[in-house]
């Protein structure tokens, strides 16, 4: 597998070499990439090892008089390196030259040229089942046996969706001192069932990932009964009465906020934009002392790596600590414009695009509560659950986060009702601030993918444990 | 290479395959404020092969399975990759259905000065559009990304499609701040067809009008029900319901259960009864349908379900290709009009949501005007939690038109008593 990249490898050395004659910096990303989707509901069985993934190409980066500059393209022979720093030359010329007609006042960002220290790696992620040799047909009969189990639940099921989706990736960095290379396989499986009130379509899902293989489709089974009768339970659902509540979140709603209302908020090049609040924060107080924060590769995820889309090796960064805003987390260039490191947080959506300053594996660590604690520590407020999607605003750290379920808590107890959709609103760090408790148990999702504002499409996890805090719904 | 692919396909003894050989050429802008960030280029080729399979048997059907292809793969790598595929497709069988009838036409060329203008040159002038307006004091540009996109598409099919267009859009985001007397910003995106440069200066300088009230706005909204206007992207998310709840794709699996001739806004309307247009952005799908404009409701009755080629087949209907851009022709007050009467004007969302499954649109408030008798408060924070299924029955437009690369029609949309979740309670 993969072995495209080992015989290129000479070719694109020289080519790095020959970039480097002509400008101050040059590097390459190569990336090669291996991908397949299953799925089976209602609209039918479909395969496909296409639209996702990011594909397979290259990107150089160099280093002019003007600043940063890169060059995406896939397709690569040997023969081709004089013609690329050609290209490379000619373009710049041709946009540094229609930057300067009629807008005086745009100039360059300076921007030191990050360092290059002297590397090597070669790592491959482990995964247990290579979801090519469990092949195709065993995973749509496994697929379908689920969905036919999911169907037999109950009749007002309109449809149960089964899919599974793998990306096994290799990478290759290479610049004047480093020489990197990493293999990385993730899988994830999603499970969701519709149900149908008149005309609205109401529906619950369950998400499923590893940093492996195939054997992550074990899992899937054991939550058909859960999310059928949480699918059913949205039949009556209510929408809620706006206000500020008593909440406990679920590991993925919590992941849901530890990753858009405050993650995306320490995304260091924001810090060079003077676009994020966090900038101002650090050293202090943003949050509970329950609370600290992780982002990076110390767990096995589905978004772990062993370096970045710009040769940075990946870590752990503990970004709040014991509720106290410590760093952000940063990219190689943002790091070098703000005379900081970076903590190998430098990813693309492909490499047919730019690198920014985004999360991986981000997440709150556990504490000591019971989730039973919680919910008996309740008066009147709301079990929140099927995070569906969030936004960030990492410059007035205002929440906008979504979710499809929130179980009524009234003394106590659960007492059955649900009320959805729910918009969750308010200010980050008041939210924070407000965690009481904190779960004992952590669980973390990888099952989607992360925006940059509406683009540039990244594997991320997150999540932590169940946390009680006080919230405003709408 | 679409030779090494057919004569590929042909000793794999596949016999019924699609080809879809895209170039994308691209320029690209970063800036942090007024200084240039980075400069990218990008020049890609991807050959995105379906492959098709019947399969035979009690249970006699169709299956497809889809791959992509590069130019820099040896012929046996290509072979074996179209043989798993082929090999794959098998396990992904559907009732049969007949594949996209065959069209051959020669190319169609976009010819304007986008398209034809070098992409260095488009990108350096959409930058100039962009920080024309950013002249003021107060309120500026935080930052911005052009993007500058030449595309080359060509279908061919084992049926016989042979067809091919060009196409070019100008594409980007950009953030405006105001400092004082609060430290905001607002988030915009912009796409265009054209190279409109002054389409996109006039956005920049809207936008700029907008981030220097939402530094004024206060968080006072109180929760209950409003009537809502909302405007431009709003404006088109909350339209996007009907074209969405119109696809094949959608109603097949009984996901929406709409029929033509139905009366998709219900019955007895106090408000406007919606026209709709389906608006064909290339000329071909990507199965190669020749794509059309289409009637999508008229007087709010559902007149074409629209798709791709199996879906559509599944259901007896012509097949369209997938539409990404919509046209409303209904009009009403001038906007000033339309926003007179008490009000929420919704200007901008952190991130503005319709749910075509549920029916639900939303969002958290990052500006609004609340407007009362003879009183506007710019106001922050907050969400709004509707539902169009409650709303649908009285929409009003506004006479101003809004134009973006995925609508065309008015500028302001009015929907009375959605719930509001304030901040001031």
């Amino acid at each position: 597998m993969f072995s495209a990249l080992d015989s290129l490898k000479p070719a694109l050395q020289s080519l790095v070499q020959a970039l480097h004659r002509e400008f101050r910096y040059a590097s390459v990303l190569a990336v090669q990439d291996n991908a397949r989707r299953w799925s089976v509901s209602q609209a039918g069985v479909n395969i496909s090892s296409q639209g996702f993934g990011g594909g397979t190409g290259f990107v150089v980066r160099v280093f002019d008089d003007t600043g940063c500059a890169e060059y995406s393209f896939n397709r690569f022979h040997p023969q081709d390196v004089p013609e690329i720093v050609s290209l490379m030359k000619e373009r710049l010329a041709q946009q540094n030259a229609a930057l300067q007609e009629g807008q005086p006042g745009l100039r360059p960002l300076a921007t030191p040229i990050p360092a290059d220290e002297p590397a090597t790696l070669k790592k491959a992620s482990p995964f247990r089942l290579d979801p090519r040799e469990m092949g195709d047909q065993a995973i749509i009969e496994k697929l379908t046996a689920i969905r036919q189990k999911s169907l037999a639940t109950d009749s007002r099921l309109l449809d149960a969706q089964l899919g599974m989706v793998y990306r096994h990736v290799r990478k290759l960095f290479l610049s004047p001192n480093r020489d990197l290379d990493q293999s990385i396989m993730w899988t994830t499986c999603s499970l969701a069932m519709a149900a149908t009130r008149g005309e609205e379509v109401k529906f619950c899902y369950h998400p499923f990932s590893n940093l492996g293989g195939a054997e992550v489709l074990d899992t899937v089974e054991d939550a058909v009964e859960q999310v059928s009768a949480d699918t059913i339970a949205m039949l009556e659902s209510q929408p809620i009465a706006p206000g500020e509540y008593d909440c406990i979140c679920d590991p993925d709603t919590t992941g849901m906020i530890v990753h858009e209302a405050f993650g995306h908020g320490v995304e260091m090049d924001m810090f060079v934009k003077d676009r994020a609040l966090g900038k101002s924060y650090v050293g202090d107080y943003v949050a509970s002392p329950l609370v600290t924060m992780h982002d990076g590769s110390a767990v096995d995820e589905a978004a772990t790596m062993f370096f970045d889309d710009e040769g940075t090796f990946t870590g752990d960064t503990i970004v709040i600590e014991k509720g106290v805003l410590k760093t952000g987390i940063c990219d190689a260039l943002s790091a070098a414009r703000l005379g900081t490191k970076p903590t190998g947080n430098g990813r693309r959506e492909s490499y047919e695009r730019k690198a920014y300053t985004r999360m991986t594996n981000t997440y709150f660590q556990p504490g000591g509560d019971s989730v039973e604690d919680m919910i008996a520590s309740i008066d009147y407020g709301f079990l929140l659950q099927q995070p569906s999607s969030g936004m960030e605003d990492p410059k007035n750290w205002g929440i906008q986060c979504m979710v499809d379920m929130a179980r009524e808590i009234k003394d106590g107890k659960l007492t059955g009702r649900i009320f959805s959709p729910i918009v969750l609103s308010g200010y980050v760090p008041d939210l924070l601030k407000s965690i009481t408790m904190m779960g004992s148990d952590m669980k973390l999702s990888g099952s989607g993918h992360c925006g940059k504002g509406y683009k540039e499409w990244v594997k991320v996890s997150d999540g932590g444990p169940y946390i009680k805090a006080r919230i405003r719904l709408g | 290479m679409i030779e090494r692919i057919k004569r590929a396909l042909a000793e794999c003894s596949i016999a019924m395959w699609r080809i879809n050989d895209t170039r994308e050429e691209t320029a690209e802008l970063f800036f942090v404020k007024k200084q240039l960030d980075t400069r990218r280029f990008k020049d890609v080729r991807k050959y995105e092969v379906t492959i098709f399979r019947d399969v035979e048997g009690e249970k006699p059907g169709r299956g497809f399975t889809s791959l992509t292809l590069l130019e820099s793969m040896g012929d046996q790598e290509i072979k074996d990759q179209l043989a798993d595929a082929y090999y794959a497709a098998q396990f992904a069988a559907n009732p049969t259905y007949d594949l996209a009838d065959p069209v051959q036409a020669p190319i169609v060329e976009k010819t304007d000065i986008l398209a034809k203008s070098p992409l260095a040159e488009s990108a350096g002038k959409a930058a100039q559009a962009i920080f024309a307006p950013d002249v003021h004091q107060d309120a500026f540009l935080n930052s911005a990304e052009v993007f500058v996109v030449h595309r080359a598409q060509r279908i061919l099919s084992s049926g016989g499609t042979d067809v091919a267009y060009t196409d070019a859009k100008l594409e980007g985001e950009f953030v405006v701040q105001c400092l004082e007397p609060e430290d905001v910003e607002i988030h915009n995106a912009f796409s265009y067809d054209s190279l409109d440069t002054q389409a996109l200066s006039q956005k920049v300088e809207e936008a700029l009008t907008f981030v220097r009230d939402r530094a004024h706005a206060q968080r006072v909204l109180k929760s209950g029900k409003y009537d809502v206007v909302l405007s431009g992207n709003a404006v088109v998310t909350v339209l996007s319901y009907y074209r969405d709840r119109a696809a094949a794709q959608m109603i097949y699996p009984k996901y929406s259960t709409w029929q033509v001739g139905q009366a998709v806004q219900g019955e007895n309307l106090a408000g406007a009864k919606l026209d709709l247009d389906l608006c064909a952005t290339a000329p071909y799908s990507e199965e190669g349908i020749p794509m059309a404009d289409l009637p999508l409701l008229r007087a709010g009755e559902l007149k074409t379900i629209h798709g791709g080629n199996r879906f559509c087949r599944y259901l007896g209907v012509k097949p369209t290709g997938q539409y990404r851009k919509l046209r409303c022709l209904n009009a009403g007050l001038p906007f000033q009009e339309l926003k007179a009467e008490p009000c929420l004007w919704a200007v901008t969302f952190s991130d503005f949501q319709m749910d075509a499954m549920s029916g639900h649109f939303g969002g958290e408030i990052r500006l609004a005007y609340l407007i009362e008798e003879g009183k506007i408060t710019p106001v922050t924070g907050g969400s709004i939690n509707g539902s169009l299924f409650d709303a649908q029955a009285q929409l009003a437009f506004s006479n101003e038109r809004y134009e973006a690369a995925n609508y065309s029609g008015p500028y302001g949309l009015r929907l009375k008593d959605v719930n509001v979740a304030g901040v001031g309670d």
